[in-house]
């Protein structure tokens, strides 16, 4: 696909957990700066934009993805928040589903609830599928016990919200310093456990969220730059004022700007089809890019909570480059999920670390000796660590759980990956896809020149994007008018789940056809169900040019030095210097 | 990197069945189960939902073994005294390019005397459905079995699920046989079984060796059945053995043995290698043995329907304790399913409800969760009144329901159903008479209690609904751990 050029300079800065990432690009033209991660996020984001000189160019957009909700989310930092539900249903948040932690540990408990028992309240009033049954009766609306924050949660909420509103408006006029979220402002769809927790989560998050998103705004004016957009988990942006309003939107913002600029990185260098594949240092990140644009979820799970909003169907694995490496007792090697992190970090840099995949990737000879810092690894340090194991052994252990990863977003999704090119980043990922793309039988790894960088230039490049759900749960006969544009979630009449298809044409046919390429069968006769219309109001991203790069081509065995990253091209492979990034096919 | 190849397949079958099904007892409760048999008819990897179906799938393959299954044929069987649980457990059994896939999923209906198919009071195999032998499944076997049952449409749906992960097992096995080569994945097949056998051993060789009893009851509908067992932890192997356990009995909490098996491999994953992946190698150094013709061995025709579910909650605690003279373990749960079915000829409604776990000797016990043999999920109330002619009127937490202790036991839940239009009502329950007992000094449990419109009700029960109709069970707490200080 052509890329437009454009005059303007776009900026985008990533925060990560250990460093901060900012690139900028200017007229096909790319600075890349790293800053460590400072504990107010906001300084981080704006020194890093002074590291690319940002202040010094006409920027058209300042694009930013945080780590401050997951953050908050997964150390339990949140507001003092309070829930209510019907009457005799105050307890969901801590019923779930009523499974067990873990089969086998019977006492493993689940992630605490994020709001307390004593502080969720139950109001008289009621509605079923068709409608009232009971009246809401506010008089029975208990004090919020000092809550700053309240997540209301009615069941069939998501069909008729009256209640909901009602409600949501006497408790905003009752306590007005209090942030109040209802379910169906954020998440109207079917199944109250999923959405009561979706809708705590968002409440819990909001004074935090709102905080940290003005302290930005405001730096960025003081700095004369543009006020920022927020990568949210869908892939597409919102300017901060309004992302701020649904924190729940931002808990995969990081990842979800890879794998926009893994599209934008497959689409660049002419594949149509694309795999995302970031592997870092503790974690992997995949995702599936069928015509370069990322596959969405309407729900996943993040810290052991259900989170019902749209995001890109990004699958992790607690696998990474530190990862540490071990035999258990029946003689199995194991890799992660414990990771040396950043500090020790690995034991070949001479820090007393515990043994990695880096130190047996370092034995194998796919590392440099001094990593672009200076940092020289210790290769003896590396050895005496591993203590005899093989470190041919240790990376087919860690490349076996990549490969189950990307067959989960691939094969048992449906599609053949040789269909599709391999797009590798993260600081370890551009060393092991090529041996993945062997197994799968993919053609092409690409790997862009700035690695370790590409989710701060997703987010420069991402779509203005505002998601809507309207959930029916009637037979699709009954509907009459449907948008055009968007997805439905269908299922046959009897059944849990759905599958989400394309609006537009023959709905039913094509309902069908998903059904027989997904499960092997479809059934003609049976009625279909219409769960929920998503549909989203899009306004393109900034047309972003690449830079080129001289042209090279180097023949495995090879080591390629690369921003934040090493690509190993193993024997049988070749690599060429494409434009903006390495292609990597077999000879 | 084949081991986890063939987990992701057996994990794969398990999900395209949960997706693709009807019964609410599949997709929305996960009362279902995956799994790779090699070609010895050795369980190799299982997508494990619930533990009830552990040790109970390797005997339906070695009943399939027998009829001689050609590649790309399927079996079918419900029979539990030839490789079933209980007749609601549908199992297929197919031939694929290296062993067998097998599926087993809980269908809402298999006829019998009792919508549901869970009736109080059966007495004979017979008048809880429909008895399928193993057999080749035919069109015609198929047709056969769901015109047998309440809702053939439904029935045929999940049906159709069940013959869609086979079909999947089959495409994956192939390929992999056809990428790596066939002798390398029967290599890897023998590998994961061996690895969980030496994984266990070491696990067991380091408990004291040792031999103890303990006895307990199920509440029978005319008195107290009991359950004794010996625990014996010698080297690198445990013998577990019910001599002494009350004869199979003219009522339903019979258990094939197959069940109780699973009940005692349960125990022993908990006691030895909890996050082991499933295969049939973790139960070589597990022995059980039980008299032919008593409550835990039970022999045609005798009823079984609350045996897998409730007698084998009872096998569990009674295993339990007998290992609490040995080792340290926790102190009992609810030790119930909580089975309540609704129908009439348009609908059957059917759910188990969760309670409070026993604490651990280091931890408090979860509240409201599903204890040893079950863990399926709850069934949102937005999709029951979608569905069904039923209402919920109050699911919540039963605060101090759980035994004292220097750890607590979970609480139980309060769950109230409303019907909104005449149906018969079966309940299969137990700890109504006899609280969960605590361990090492902590309190016991609160027993649970089952009420029709305000009523209070035997632990078994069967009877007609009228619309407007409340039941309320209150679900048992878990025992205390330890004394309170």
């Amino acid at each position: 696909m052509p890329v437009q050029s454009t005059d303007v300079a776009i900026l985008g800065v990533d925060v990560g957990g250990t460093f901060t990432d900012a690139v900028l690009v200017e007229e096909g033209r790319i600075r890349t700066a790293k800053v460590p991660t400072a504990r107010r996020q906001e300084e981080s984001v704006l020194a890093a934009a002074r590291a690319v000189a940002a202040d010094t160019v006409d920027l058209e957009r300042f694009a930013h993805g945080t780590t401050v909700a997951t953050n908050a989310l997964l150390e339990r930092r949140g507001a003092r928040t309070a829930y209510v539900g019907n009457a005799g249903f105050e307890h969901l948040l801590h019923l779930r589903r009523q499974t067990r932690a873990h089969l086998y540990r019977l006492c493993a408990e689940h992630p605490e609830p994020l709001v307390p028992l004593e502080r969720c309240f139950g109001v008289r009033g009621r509605l079923g599928p068709e409608g009232e049954l009971e009246p809401l009766e506010l008089d029975s609306l208990p004090d919020l016990d000092g809550a700053e924050a309240v997540a209301v949660c009615l069941l069939f909420a998501f069909r008729d919200p009256s209640h909901e509103r009602v409600l949501a408006a006497e408790l905003r006029r009752r306590h007005p310093g209090v942030h109040v979220v209802a379910s169906h402002e954020l998440a109207p769809e079917f199944r109250e456990y999923e959405r009561a927790s979706t809708t705590a989560a968002d409440a819990y998050l909001a004074p935090v969220t709102v905080g940290y998103l003005r302290a930005l705004v405001a730096a960025a004016a003081e700095a004369r730059l543009p006020e920022p957009v927020v990568m949210l988990s869908s892939g597409g942006v919102l300017p901060a004022g309004e992302a701020a309003e649904h924190p729940a939107r931002l808990l995969i913002s990081g990842p979800a700007g890879g794998v926009v600029g893994a599209g934008l990185v497959a689409r660049s260098a002419g594949f149509e089809h694309a795999i995302a594949f970031d592997m870092g240092g503790t974690s992997t990140d995949v995702c599936l890019l069928p015509d370069g644009r990322a596959e969405r979820v309407s729900e996943r799970e993040v810290g052991g909570l259900p989170i019902r909003v749209p995001s890109v169907d990004v699958h992790t694995v607690g696998a990474g480059g530190g990862s540490l490496v071990r035999r258990d007792a029946g003689g199995a090697l194991r890799v992660g999920p414990e990771s040396a992190g950043a500090d020790p970090g690995p034991a070949c840099y001479g820090r007393r670390g515990g043994p990695t995949v880096t130190d047996a990737n370092l034995l194998l000879g796919r590392l440099p000796r001094e990593l672009p810092g200076g940092l020289v690894l210790d290769g003896e340090a590396a050895a005496a660590a591993l203590a005899g194991i093989d470190p041919a052994a240790v990376v087919e252990v860690v490349n076996a759980e990549m490969l189950r990863a990307l067959r989960v977003v691939s094969v048992e999704r449906g599609h053949d990956p040789r269909d599709f090119a391999l797009v590798a980043y993260g600081g370890a990922g551009p060393l092991h896809a090529c041996a993945l793309a062997e197994e799968l039988g993919i053609e092409a790894v690409l790997v862009p020149a700035a690695a370790g960088v590409l989710s701060a230039l997703g987010l420069a490049a991402g779509d203005e994007r505002r998601d809507r759900v309207v959930s029916h749960v009637r037979p699709l006969r009954e509907m009459r008018e449907l948008p055009s544009d968007g997805e439905a979630d269908l299922r046959y009449r009897g059944q849990s789940f759905e599958l989400t298809v394309p609006l537009g044409g023959d709905l039913e046919a094509r309902f069908h056809r998903a059904h027989e390429e997904r499960y092997g069968y479809a059934d003609r006769e049976r009625e279909i169900e219409l769960v929920a219309v998503r549909t989203a109001e899009v306004v393109r991203g900034p047309a972003v040019e690449l830079p080129g790069g001289e042209g090279r081509r180097s023949s495995g065995p090879a080591l390629v030095e690369l921003e934040g990253s090493t690509l190993w091209i193993p024997p049988g492979w070749e690599g060429v210097r494409d434009g903006f990034s390495w292609v990597v096919t077999r000879e | 990197m084949l081991g986890a190849a063939l987990r992701s397949i057996a994990e794969e079958m398990g999900a395209v069945l949960i997706r693709s099904s009807f019964s609410a007892n599949i997709k929305e409760r996960r009362d279902c189960s995956t799994a790779l048999f090699d070609e010895h008819g050795r369980m190799i990897a299982q997508a494990e939902h619930i533990p009830v179906h552990l040790g109970a799938m390797p005997d339906a393959v070695a009943a399939v073994m027998r009829l001689g299954l050609e590649a790309g044929q399927v079996a079918i069987l419900n029979d539990p005294y030839t490789g079933g649980t209980h007749l609601p457990d549908v199992t297929l059994v197919s031939r694929t390019a290296l062993g067998f896939a097998v599926s087993r999923a809980h269908h809402a209906d298999v006829g019998g005397i009792e919508p549901a198919s869970l009736p109080a009071f059966s007495h004979t195999l017979e008048e809880e459905g429909v008895i399928l032998p193993p057999q080749l499944l035919t069109d015609e076997v198929l047709e056969r079995f769901v015109e047998a049952t309440r809702q053939p449409e439904e029935r045929r749906g999940d049906l159709r699920a069940q013959l869609s992960a086979h079909r999947l097992a089959d495409r994956r096995l192939e390929a992999l046989c056809e990428r790596r080569g066939r002798d390398l994945v029967a290599a890897a097949m023998d590998e994961l079984y061996a690895y969980s056998e030496r994984m266990v051993r070491a696990s067991i060789a380091a408990l004291p060796d040792g031999r103890s009893e303990a006895e307990d009851v199920v509440e029978a509908v005319d008195g107290d059945v009991p359950i004794r067992c010996t625990v014996e932890i010698a080297g690198d192997e445990i013998r577990i053995d019910f001599t002494g356990t009350a004869p199979q009995y003219d009522g339903n909490l019979n258990c094939p043995l197959a069940v109780t098996k699973s009940a005692c491999y349960f125990v022993v994953r908990c006691l030895t290698e909890p996050d082991l992946p499933a295969s049939g190698g973790a139960f070589a150094p597990v022995a059980v043995a039980a008299p032919a013709g008593c409550l835990v061995n039970a022999q045609a025709p005798a009823a079984v329907v609350a045996g897998n579910t409730e007698t084998s909650s009872r096998i569990v605690d009674v295993v339990f304790a007998a290992f609490a003279q040995l080792v340290p373990v926790p102190a009992a749960g609810q030790g119930t399913m909580n089975n309540l079915a609704f129908g009439n000829d348009r609908f059957t409604y059917y759910e188990t409800i969760g309670g409070g776990q026993g604490a651990c000797p280091d931890a408090g016990g979860p509240s409201g969760v599903h204890v040893a043999m079950s863990n399926t999920l709850a069934t949102p109330a937005e999709a029951i009144e979608l569905e069904y002619p039923l209402r919920v009127e109050r699911w919540e937490l039963r605060p101090g329901s759980g035994g004292a202790g220097k750890h607590r036991g979970g609480d139980g839940v309060v769950r109230e159903l409303r019907v909104l239009e005449d149906c018969r009502l079966s309940v299969l329950a137990e700890r109504r008479r006899h609280a969960p007992p605590g361990r090492g000094g902590g309190e016991g449990g609160a027993p649970g209690r089952t009420l029709v419109n305000g009523e209070e009700q035997p632990p078994k029960l069967t009877r007609q609904l009228q619309p407007g109709d409340i039941v309320r069970v209150e679900t048992p707490g878990g025992g205390g751990h330890g004394v309170e200080k």
